[in-house]
């Protein structure tokens, strides 16, 4: 570690390269924090967490019992144990008693993506509520159809404000914070949402999983989904590492589907959205012509899933998607073709009546899955199981990886939110330990 | 070191085996000592350990896993590898352990898996006092258990911290209370002291009195020259007896009222300052306070009085006041009783109160006649009433009189000691440290003033008015009057009516007798209908019994039919059954390869056969093919022989 930070200095290694070995060294240390304890102040399981994404700082959880906390997770409140454990109790909790509180589960809370003056809560009770953080007072009130299962915002949207809301209904509704009004709703799927997930490369691209085992794309500046994932279609093997390059000019291709996958399409619905202008009728064949671009993928019944899709996460760089379904199976898919990356995830079993979030590591080198009572960290390119977390006592529905802190946080049925953290380099104040953990043979 | 060769983990999964094998409910100690210094030098024998022992722990019986178990925490509470090794699996441990998940009950014997979940949780508990500041893990299962499945810890920590609070709590309380007795003995000390003092004086009077008449007593004035004669020891001895016998002063009815005198001074001497100069001494030789002057000295002066008193106690005793002059009363009583006099008790009644206006000596003399003519009973009764005249007499128009009048008369008795006075009491500490033979006691059990009073108020029983029972006084014809005392009716003459002198009944009253008698004509009548009634209903009863006996009759023909089919059907099914029976003996006999767990009288799977229930052994027997048509055959009999139970007119 020293030699490589006199390499830094010397200049013998890029400082990108360097801030990535450090990350991934740190990422492969991660275990069980003892010395890091978020106290849960929640009665029910936890079903949502996020750290926010301004400053890293401050994790949101959401409850099965209506009860949403927000944790500073860099400073403690308090110690124990002298020192040696670092208590982070909640910061404020909105429960039921709260007046304009959710009645039932809370399945979803996020941040407002620009600052953390805000957060949203989708909840069992049909309503989605947009909160003031420093008030804690609800500032903006969405009616849904169904009970919600997820919402998202956009991480990289510049001109739009929208809560892209999963619910039981069939449609995928867009809400806009700034009217308050659905501005657009998205037929196809033919059950319910369960997962939604915004794109990370293009801010009009959303992508939806379904309990009809279907993941569509949506681009929301149009009607009806450009992309319907199909399991049986398939790639061997994923396309030349592009993720450093990709990192690089990640600023100035806003839209990396702009290569030739025209040829590539077999699902041919023809539109070609990104290709075209906003607005631009589509000269093409004159029998689909006639049908409704959106119409035509929704007679398409491919499956990327047999059963629901439980957890959606795109890669980092926007190139991949890594999907959780109710047959227990994980795939990657490439983005830009469509296809099934054919990654073999060892098997796992997977919670198959609740939403699941999934978390990756910034160069999507590892994804952490919760598998049961466990979070898995598998090898996003090989799907081998890298690490196997055992820490909750009940099934883990949430994980987020605190990119920043290299941290992982997990929340699951037994109403604990985890911390792992990589161990500490050099255990500082060793000696000031209160009792220190040593062998005690008496004979 | 030879046990890191390769291989050389057999050792200590032998050992760990061979210790898990057993049906105690203790790990052998050598062996287990073994483990442990097998252990102790190797890390990999200790990661071969942890694996056997978690092997050991999914095995399908629960006195393995309770075996492993406490290998398991003897082995954790030692070594911080194996303790990092385990707690990577401690969900899974405490899965088999404690049984939490329902996919995952404990296995077989279920008593021993009860034992084997409550000492689960009672590791973990002690696991996680101990390391859990190093164990997230160890602190996450412990609060799955405690908070979300809520089980019962014993709570070994937090019991004995409050413990020790408690006798905190208890010894500041009982020194509290103690510095508020000194308080109060500083602030009375004197009337204490003068009070003892009185009372030894009267005392001391009274014995003077008593000697100064036994002064001239002839006996006391047989000289030593009498004394040489006799020669032998026994003799001497009868006559130092005798001597002594006569220096005792008897109680005659001259002396009687010094007596008595005495005899309560003494008793109040033993009951009240005896105790209280006892009790004072612990609290002063318990209490801590800064100033000891005062105790000291206080101290001294207890000591002295004790010793004082002591001596006199003695004499009063050898002046003959037993502690309770009861025994001697009794006597009295049965003396009188003896004489077996019906005189007109009256007479006595104008005595009594004529006595009690007798000056304060002369009072318990009094009573002493009140009692023998009135018995025990109301001994104390009177004795109060005489005091009451006693101070009217003295000041019959003062406050204190006026008050007296119309007072309550209460029985005397060492409540009254404690009258009005509005003291804690410590209720298990009176200067001795016992030991709690009989289990735990609560030192600062503490009775509050009022509990105090409630407990020291008298019962007051309620006693009957002595009624004069009226003689009968008839004239008899032999002269004079009937001396029969009836309540109502004399046997002999009637109705007892108020007579004259010579007996004539004063006012006639017949009207009353006829009314008794149209009262037992009812009466009469009533009987005879409550008889017939009788009668009948006895008949009843007996046709009813007919019946239940012709019934029990005929249940009994139909069971011993019953009984007979039964038999039948045993018969055709036993060969069949012992064949079965022995083939899976045999079975179970070629599984035993270990000859030592064959020899052994109650093996590990003796414990899982014990509870086996018939169910068990019909699905035994199905799984075994041979016996399948007997056991088929044999149900089909059965379902028969129910059949035929509910028929059994048929077969």
């Amino acid at each position: 570690m020293w030699k490589e930070i006199r390499d830094r200095e010397v200049g013998k290694v890029q400082s990108n390269y360097f801030v990535n070995r450090i990350a991934s060294d740190r990422i492969s240390k991660i275990e069980l924090s003892n010395n890091k304890d978020i106290v849960s102040p929640h009665k029910g399981a936890v079903n949502s967490l996020q750290v926010d994404l301004t400053e890293g700082r401050y994790l949101l959880s959401g409850a099965s019992d209506a009860s949403v906390a927000v944790y500073d997770v860099q400073r403690a409140t308090d110690y124990e144990a002298g020192g040696l454990i670092a208590k982070h109790k909640s910061i404020f909790v909105v429960d039921k008693q709260h007046e304009h509180g959710h009645k039932y589960a809370i399945t979803s809370a996020i941040w407002y993506p620009i600052d953390t003056g805000l957060f949203i809560t989708g909840s069992y009770d049909h309503h989605i509520n947009v909160w003031d953080t420093n008030t804690t007072q609800v500032i903006m009130n969405f009616k849904m159809p169904g009970k919600v299962y997820r919402t998202a915002m956009s991480t990289s949207a510049t001109s739009h404000m929208l809560i892209a809301a999963g619910t039981e209904d069939v449609q995928v509704r867009l809400c806009d914070i700034t009217s308050g009004a659905f501005v657009h709703t998205l037929s196809g799927h033919r059950d319910g949402v369960m997962t939604v997930e915004w794109s990370t490369s293009s801010e009009w691209v959303l992508v939806t999983g379904g309990c009809d085992g279907a993941i569509r794309f949506w681009d929301i500046r149009r009607a009806g989904c450009f992309l319907l994932l199909d399991q049986s279609q398939s790639q061997l093997g994923r396309r030349p590492p592009i993720l450093k390059r990709s990192m690089a000019t990640k600023d100035s291709t806003s839209k990396p589907y702009t290569k030739q996958r025209a040829a590539q399409r077999k699902l041919a619905n023809g539109n070609g959205t990104k290709q075209s202008p906003i607005g631009k009728v589509p000269a093409k064949g004159s029998a689909r012509q006639r049908l409704h671009p959106g119409m035509l993928s929704s007679h398409d019944r491919a499956t990327a899933h047999y059963g629901a899709v439980t957890g959606l996460k795109i890669t980092e760089d926007g190139m991949y998607l890594l999907s959780a379904g109710s047959d227990s199976r994980l795939r990657l898919w490439d983005v830009e073709s469509g296809c099934n990356t054919l990654v073999n995830f060892e098997t796992v079993r997977l919670q198959t009546s609740k939403p699941i979030q999934l978390a990756t590591t910034q160069d999507s080198a590892l994804a952490f899955v919760p598998c049961m009572r466990t979070v898995k960290a598998f090898d996003m390119w090989t799907g081998n199981t890298s690490v196997t977390f055992r820490g909750h006592y009940d099934c883990v529905n949430c994980c987020c990886f605190s990119l920043q802190d290299q941290e992982l946080y997990t929340g699951g049925n037994d109403r604990q939110i985890l911390v792992w953290s990589p161990s500490k380099l050099i255990p500082d104040e060793m000696n000031e330990r209160p009792a220190e953990d040593q062998d005690n043979w008496s004979d | 070191m030879e046990y890191e060769e390769p291989g050389g983990g057999t050792k200590v999964r032998a050992l760990i085996g061979k210790a898990t094998e057993s049906t105690a409910s203790e790990v052998d100690p050598r062996l287990l000592k073994a483990i442990k210094s097998v252990v102790r030098y190797s890390d990999s024998e200790l990661r071969i350990a942890s694996q056997t022992l978690m092997d050991l722990m999914k095995r399908d019986h629960s006195q393995v896993r309770y075996l492993a178990l406490l290998i398991i925490d003897e082995l954790f509470m030692r070594s911080k590898l194996f303790r990092t090794i385990l707690i990577e699996n401690l969900d899974l441990l405490l899965s088999l352990s404690v049984g939490f998940r329902r996919n995952l009950p404990l296995p077989a014997p279920p008593s021993i898996a009860s034992i084997l979940r409550s000492k689960a949780i009672e590791f973990l508990e002690k696991w996680n006092d101990s390391f859990g500041i190093h164990h997230r893990q160890l602190r996450l299962g412990f609060d799955y258990l405690k908070n979300t499945l809520r089980y019962q810890f014993p709570n070994i920590q937090a019991n004995a911290s409050r413990r020790e609070q408690e006798r905190r709590e208890r010894e500041r309380r009982s020194k509290e209370i103690l510095l508020n007795k000194y308080e109060t003995l500083k602030a009375n000390f004197s009337t204490i002291k003068e009070e003892i003092h009185s009372t030894v004086d009267e005392i001391g009077e009274c014995l003077d009195i008593l000697h100064s008449k036994e002064e001239h007593m002839p006996l006391d004035a047989l000289d030593d020259e009498e004394f040489e004669e006799f020669r032998s020891s026994e003799l001497r001895q009868i006559r130092l007896d005798s001597l002594k016998e006569g220096e005792r002063v008897h109680e005659n009815s001259e002396n009687k009222v010094v007596f008595d005198a005495l005899r309560e001074l003494y008793k109040l001497l033993v009951s009240k300052h005896f105790a209280s100069v006892q009790e004072w001494i612990s609290v002063l030789v318990r209490v801590d306070v800064a100033d000891s002057r005062f105790r000291d000295s206080a101290l001294k002066e207890f000591i002295d009085i004790r010793n004082q008193l002591q001596p006199l106690k003695k004499k009063c005793e050898e002046a003959g006041c037993a502690l309770l002059s009861t025994s001697n009363d009794d006597g009295e009583e049965q003396d009188f009783w003896e004489d077996g006099k019906v005189g007109p008790i009256e007479s006595i009644r104008p005595i009594a109160s004529n006595k009690r206006t007798e000056p304060l000596d002369a009072a318990s003399n009094s009573h002493r006649v009140n009692y023998v003519a009135l018995g025990s009973s109301n001994k104390e009764s009177n004795d109060i009433d005489t005091l009451g005249h006693k101070c009217k007499e003295v000041d019959p128009n003062s406050m204190k009189s006026k008050l007296l009048a119309e007072a309550p008369v209460v029985e005397w008795g060492s409540s009254l000691d404690a009258w009005g006075s509005n003291r804690i009491v410590l209720a298990n500490q009176r200067g001795l440290e016992l030991e709690s033979h009989w289990g735990r006691v609560d030192y600062d059990a503490v009775i509050p003033a009022d509990k105090i009073a409630e407990l020291n108020v008298q019962a007051t029983l309620y006693r009957e008015q002595q009624i004069e029972i009226q003689q009968c006084h008839a004239p008899l014809r032999k002269g004079g009057l009937c001396e029969r005392r009836d309540l109502r009716v004399c046997p002999f003459h009637g109705p007892i009516v108020p007579r004259d002198e010579e007996g004539k009944p004063l006012n006639q009253s017949p009207s009353r007798d006829k009314i008794h008698i149209d009262l037992g004509t009812d009466l009469v009548e009533e009987l005879a209908k409550q008889a017939v009634k009788n009668v009948r209903e006895r008949d009843k009863e007996a046709a009813m019994k007919r019946e239940v006996d012709k019934q029990t009759l005929k249940r009994a023909k139909l069971a011993k039919i019953r009984e007979h089919n039964e038999a039948v059907l045993r018969n055709a099914a036993l060969a069949s059954t012992s064949r079965s029976a022995a083939i899976s003996g045999d079975v179970e006999a070629t599984n035993e390869e270990n000859l030592l767990a064959r020899n052994k009288k109650q093996s590990l799977s003796s414990m899982l056969r014990k509870k086996v229930t018939s169910k068990d052994r019909i699905a035994q027997k199905l799984l075994n093919t041979r016996a399948r048509d007997a056991t088929i055959t044999q149900q089909t009999l059965s379902d028969d022989a129910v059949y035929r139970e509910a028929f059994p007119n048929q077969w």
